[in-house]
């Protein structure tokens, strides 16, 4: 066999173990969520999503866990967007290059790699018992909040710095200053890149369950949030206490809760995709 | 002779290395001032020197004094915003804002505070006459800038620059982005601004810089070289280095 | 070397050759006069055919270099001086050939006595030795050398204005025709002493960028 001969078993090797991969992923997926569906697309109706949760399988809803889920998830967002993205842009655009921020950096990056179980400690230490919210959607909306602080952060700083320089130059050269750079053009050039990072912070912290069962959400609340101080559970939560009943019916209520966060996360990254390429389209540096 | 500029015993360094030497020189009201010399010869940070962009290099440091119409422009008392409304600037790539044509020529206005809106409209009206555009862009002033070519997209940001109404405008290499026929109208422009603006250029076009310049300057390794009147420096230049330079017998 | 100085360095040998074709020219010329040679006169008149085509040439090679390579400082002062070396060379070539052609055209070889103190023969020589200046300063690149034929050039000048009253005082004793065809010919080689010192001033333009012409040296 010749070389050329040999290379080019090589590639073709190699492509197929790529298609082979790939495809492992995506089959698993598919019959994940196809079992899923066949269990538990039927079992999804008006009453399932108002109906409180009960001890009968039949009667149960996930009203409380989904607007508990929304209640977290608007709080975090008020929580983290705010802090983050201002985080990310004195990083990106007011920081100085030094030792210190050098840590920092690094430090912000490694906090993105935690497990989300030691972020559900450090909020039932410093929120839950020495902040006094107690077991409270404003103490879990303030974990998940620190949980997806460096996402955020990341990602800004990445849109940030897909803005080109010559951007601001041009900002400075007619005399703005700092601010006005930073809010009038860069901001705005990096709207899209921020907002895809931060879908994508929030939806993951809809789907966190572990730092909320560490922080003392109830697996079983017969009532649905009326304030940031009330208690209250979450779509993952309420999944996982049904999958852990012995009854088959509980299985499938879990079945059709977990269709209903597949398709809000789903719903979300969707989004991101979408704004992601909107904003790719529009500006052409 | 009164300058209208003036750099007096100009070092430049970033961190450790000395980007300019000992620089000393009087740039003449509404004349064009061209900069040339190889890259990284120091033209570049010399003409941001006029307008404090380098400021925002972490290592830099400047000895030596600019003035500007007799004042020192790093003096503490001088607002670099209020500096920079005087001394605009227009970079080497077409960089507009991706924003409508109009919004580009309004944004130096609009960070100034001015809401009056039909002042800010004869403003970008006049300025992008000023800048040769007008008759291409009045119909469609509310396109987004980036949707324009190279040539206009470059006017635009000269139209950007006037409409603060400086008295100098810095240019670096405004058109080696840009293809032979839009460049003819950028340097024909500049031949027009020249009678209300002093203009400073850098250029890597030795023969742009013959067309547009009343003088010529040429940098090499931070040093200025020679700094005479254009016809001078390309005919008969005094110093062997610019000779070599101009006709092409570097390195 | 790049390509502009490989062009002007291709230029220089062409300007080169055409010097040393009308060095050739005079070299026969003054050859034709002294030994009254004329099938030299007829050689004088095929070689000038050679020297027109040489002029053509190098008129174009300096309009392609301007127009192809944009020359500047020493480059465009060497094509603007090259350019009019080569037409003033062009020029001394057809004088060369016009006094040849009066040897001719007087058909008897002129009178040696009269032809001495005219000093003729000195004019000659102090023409060919200028020629040589001037072609050991463009090759050489020298001005100093170049300066040299500013003097000679009087000298020539002076032979000229000598030769008029001389050829008055002696208007009876020889062959008015004669006389006329020499006083012509001195005339002659003094407008040509004249464009080699012009060629001289342009080499030393080329070379310091001094504008000399028309200023006292």
């Amino acid at each position: 066999m010749t070389n050329g001969e040999k290379n080019r078993l090589k590639d073709s090797i190699f492509k197929y173990i790529g298609v082979f991969a790939c495809s492992i992923g995506l089959i698993l997926l598919a019959i994940f969520i196809g079992n899923i569906i066949y269990d538990g697309f039927n079992r999804i109706d008006w009453s399932f999503l108002t109906s409180l949760p009960s001890r009968k399988a039949e009667k149960a809803g996930i009203l409380t866990a989904w607007s508990g889920s929304l209640w977290i998830v608007i709080f975090t967002f008020i929580i983290a967007v705010p802090i983050g993205i201002s985080a990310g842009v004195y990083l990106e655009e007011y920081n100085r290059k030094n030792k210190l921020t050098r840590l920092l950096e690094i430090n912000i990056s490694n906090l993105a790699g935690v497990p989300s179980i030691i972020y559900g400690l450090l909020g039932l230490e410093i929120f839950v018992r020495l902040s006094n919210l107690g077991s409270s959607v404003l103490a879990g909306s303030f974990t998940l909040a620190l949980l997806i602080l460096p996402i955020i952060i990341v990602a800004t700083r990445e849109a940030l710095k897909a803005v080109p320089s010559s951007i601001r130059a041009a900002s400075f050269g007619l005399g703005a200053t700092k601010w006005q750079t930073t809010w009038y053009q860069v901001l705005p050039a990096a709207s899209g890149g921020i907002l895809t990072g931060v879908i994508l912070a929030i939806s993951r912290a809809v789907g966190e369950t572990a730092p909320l069962i560490v922080v003392g959400a109830l697996a079983y609340v017969p009532f649905t949030p009326k304030g940031p101080m009330d208690e209250f559970t979450v779509l993952p939560i309420q999944i996982f206490n049904w999958v852990s009943r012995p009854q088959h019916e509980f299985a499938i209520n879990a079945a059709a809760a977990i269709i209903i966060l597949l398709a809000i996360t789903f719903t979300m990254n969707g989004i991101a995709v979408y704004f992601r390429n909107k904003w790719q389209k529009k500006i052409n540096w | 002779m009164k300058y209208k500029l003036e750099a007096k015993n100009i070092d430049v360094f970033y961190g450790k290395l000395k980007a300019l030497n000992n620089i000393n020189i009087g740039i003449t009201e509404n004349a064009v001032t061209g900069l040339i010399g190889p890259s990284g010869c120091g033209k570049s940070t010399f003409l941001r020197l006029f307008n404090r962009m380098n400021d925002y290099i972490d290592s830099f440091k400047l000895n030596g004094d600019i003035y500007i119409d007799n004042t020192n422009i790093y003096d503490k008392s001088v607002l670099v915003d209020e500096l920079r409304k005087n001394v605009g600037m227009v970079f080497q790539k077409p960089n507009p804002f991706p924003k409508s044509i109009f919004d580009n020529v309004a944004y130096g206005l609009k960070i100034q505070g001015i809401n009056d809106k039909a002042f800010i409209k004869t403003r970008v009206k006049d300025a992008l006459k000023q800048a040769a555009l007008w008759e291409e862009v009045k119909d469609d002033l509310g396109k987004s800038a980036l949707a324009l070519s190279g040539g206009q997209q470059q006017r635009v940001c000269i139209a950007r620059a006037l409409a603060v109404e400086p008295s100098i405008i810095l240019m670096d290499e405004p058109t080696s982005a840009l293809d032979p026929i839009a460049t003819a109208k950028v340097e024909k422009l500049i031949l027009t601004l020249k009678e209300k603006y002093t203009i400073i250029i850098v250029t890597h076009n030795m023969q742009q810089a013959g067309r547009i310049s009343d003088y010529t300057a040429f940098f090499y390794m931070g040093d200025l070289i020679e700094f005479d009147k254009t016809d001078t420096i390309f005919t008969n230049p005094k110093m062997e280095r610019t000779e070599n330079y101009i006709t092409g017998r570097f390195g | 070397m790049n390509t502009i100085e490989k062009e002007i360095s291709n230029l220089k040998s062409s300007l080169l050759k055409m010097f040393f074709l009308v060095e050739g020219q005079w070299e026969k010329g003054a050859n034709a006069i002294i030994n009254y040679d004329q099938d030299i006169a007829e050689e004088i008149s095929s070689s000038e055919n050679r020297i027109n085509a040489q002029e053509l040439k190098i008129d174009n090679d300096c309009e392609n270099i301007i127009a192809l390579h944009a020359p500047v400082a020493v480059d465009l002062r060497f094509i603007l001086s090259t350019y009019k070396i080569n037409h003033a060379l062009e020029h001394i070539a057809d004088i060369a050939e016009s006094i040849a052609k009066y040897v001719s055209d007087y058909n008897i070889a002129y009178d040696k006595k009269i032809v001495d103190e005219i000093r003729l023969t000195e004019m000659l020589d102090v023409f060919n030795t200028m020629m040589d200046c001037l072609i050991e300063a463009f090759e050489n690149e020298d001005p100093s050398i170049a300066r040299r034929v500013f003097k000679k050039d009087k000298l020539i000048n002076k032979i000229n204005t000598d030769a008029h009253q001389i050829i008055i005082n002696n208007i009876d004793k020889y062959d008015k025709n004669m006389l006329l065809y020499l006083l012509s010919s001195i005339r002659k080689i003094e407008r040509a002493g004249d464009s080699l010192k012009k060629i001289g001033e342009e080499i030393i333009y080329h070379l310091e960028a001094k504008v000399i012409k028309h200023s006292k040296k």
